[in-house]
């Protein structure tokens, strides 16, 4: 006998030492066999032992009969879960149509003939053993395609952000950047006010739509994106598009126009330039007209700008761009959001500095490479 | 088990190989329960029942005598105290009393042959 079956164990429930011993003997070899006197007993052998793999159950019985510690463990669900064998020596009609209804499933005479029992209870418990291997698989694979359709979200998210880093490359900005705004994105509506009425999986939505604000920049000639001086009033006019641009190009990709964060990340790319007071690009929005969670990217993409290193300029330190930015020389923003990044700019700060560290371990391995 | 004992409990109506398969070829557990069938309550209970007229404890009675008569193989006693069982439980008292004789003789025998 395989040892998965050896582990299993029997229920005999007579309150015959006889019927118990001839039972138990059939049974011992293959199986641990547990023994009750009567239905009271034998559901309280259920409570101790609930791994119990097949019941066998006299009729007449003192105290608790057969009929009605089986009514109980119907009620209890418990023989949907394990078969029970009524074994009487009168199969009345009644009775056995009783029995089959609360679940029973086969009706055995006594006197037993061994090799008869063993083989009616066999073939049921090994039906059993079948539907609780079929059901294991079932539960299997499915994890396995909740693994697969992961694993897929998770590599195509992986080409939106390869994406976005390749654009961010051209103007000198590193990969980490749409990173860091993400995870900006997604700290600020996770721990602020700026969050109300979104539900974490769309703050989650919405971070990943804040992978693509700069997408449009693509569009942008190098000269344009890259001229270390002050643009003149007709490059700036270019320069703006990249927010058009951007919605336009994710309008383009089917996977991102019917993925649940394109709304977002529409919005995100064509209104992250937009000002509180109208006084952005490209349409001049005003205040809340521009979604809370474009207006948070907005200061998240301002403030990543100023505590990152660019071909221009040195990175400013945490304090002195969360001032700036509270000063009005980076924009004009809603002062509620101005708060809460106050409020988390701590948090952020460090959120940067883990950023930073993970870019330079990055570096040095690439450069360690022989 | 000895040829002569196991010829004198056939006589007495008991199939002794059936009764061993039923306890899978284990003769001395076998042997063990017949011996002991004396000294089983249930005869007694069903005469007394049946003296005082109580069918559903005549009844009950029969039934667990039945049970182990078939347990053991006791043919001829299982047969006769199915029968009184039957009439028992359609509530035939009168019947179940007259059938009580042949019931109590194959049981003599039974205790007879096993000594």
């Amino acid at each position: 006998m395989p040892a998965e079956t050896k582990r299993e164990s029997i229920l005999i429930v007579d309150d015959e030492e006889m019927n118990r011993v001839i039972l138990s003997t059939i049974f011992c070899e293959e199986y641990e066999v547990l023994e009750a006197e009567d239905g009271v007993q034998g559901l309280e052998a259920l409570a101790m032992h609930p791994h119990v793999s097949a019941v066998l159950l006299d009729v007449i019985m003192p105290r608790l009969n057969g009929i009605e510690m089986l009514k109980q463990m119907s009620e209890a669900g418990l023989t949907a879960k394990l078969p029970v064998f009524l074994i009487t020596a009168d199969a009345a009609d009644d009775t056995m149509r009783e029995a089959y209804a609360m679940g029973v499933m086969d009706v055995i005479a006594k006197p037993v003939v061994p090799y008869v029992v063993h083989r009616r209870v066999n073939s049921v418990m090994e039906l059993f053993r079948a539907r609780r291997r079929l059901s294991a698989e079932v539960e299997r694979q499915k994890d396995q395609l909740l693994r697969q359709t992961r694993e897929l979200a998770d590599m195509s998210m992986g080409m939106v952000e390869a994406l976005a880093a390749a654009i961010e490359f051209r103007s000198d900005e590193s990969g980490s950047h749409v990173r860091r705004i993400r995870g900006m994105t997604r700290h600020i509506l996770l721990h602020t006010e700026m969050g109300k009425g979104l539900s974490a999986e769309e703050i989650d939505l919405v971070s990943v739509g804040a992978i693509t604000h700069d997408v449009g920049k693509i569009a942008i000639p190098d000269a344009v994106l890259n001229k270390p001086g002050r643009l003149t009033a007709e490059e700036f006019e270019l320069m703006k598009t990249h927010t058009l641009r951007g919605a336009e190009l994710l309008t383009h990709i089917p996977q991102m126009r019917d993925h649940l964060a394109f709304r977002y990340a529409y919005d995100i790319a064509l209104h992250h330039h937009e000002r509180w007071d109208g006084r952005g690009y490209p349409h001049g929005l005003k205040g809340d007209e521009t979604p809370p969670w474009t207006q948070v990217v907005a200061l998240a993409d301002v403030y990543d700008a100023l505590v990152s290193k660019r071909c221009y300029k040195e990175p400013y330190p945490a304090a002195v761009a969360m001032e700036m930015i509270k000063g009005g020389q980076c924009g004009v923003f809603n002062p509620v959001l101005l708060r809460c990044f106050e409020q988390e700019e701590p948090a952020l700060a460090a959120l940067f500095r883990q950023s930073k560290k993970e870019e330079e371990l990055l570096w040095t391995m690439q450069k360690e490479k022989p | 088990m000895d040829d002569a004992k196991r010829e004198a409990l056939k006589a007495a109506g008991i199939d002794v190989e059936d009764a061993v398969r039923r306890f899978m070829g284990k003769e001395e557990l076998m042997m063990k329960f017949l011996l002991r069938f004396g000294q089983d309550p249930n005869f007694g209970l069903l005469r007394q029942a049946l003296e005082e007229g109580d069918t559903a404890r005549a009844y009950e009675a029969a039934h667990a005598l039945k049970g182990v008569a078939g347990n053991l193989s006791l043919r001829v006693v299982f047969a006769r105290s199915s029968e009184l069982v039957d009439s028992l439980r359609a509530g035939d008292l009168q019947q179940a009393k007259a059938g009580f004789p042949a019931l109590e003789e194959s049981y003599r025998a039974v205790l007879d042959a096993i000594g």
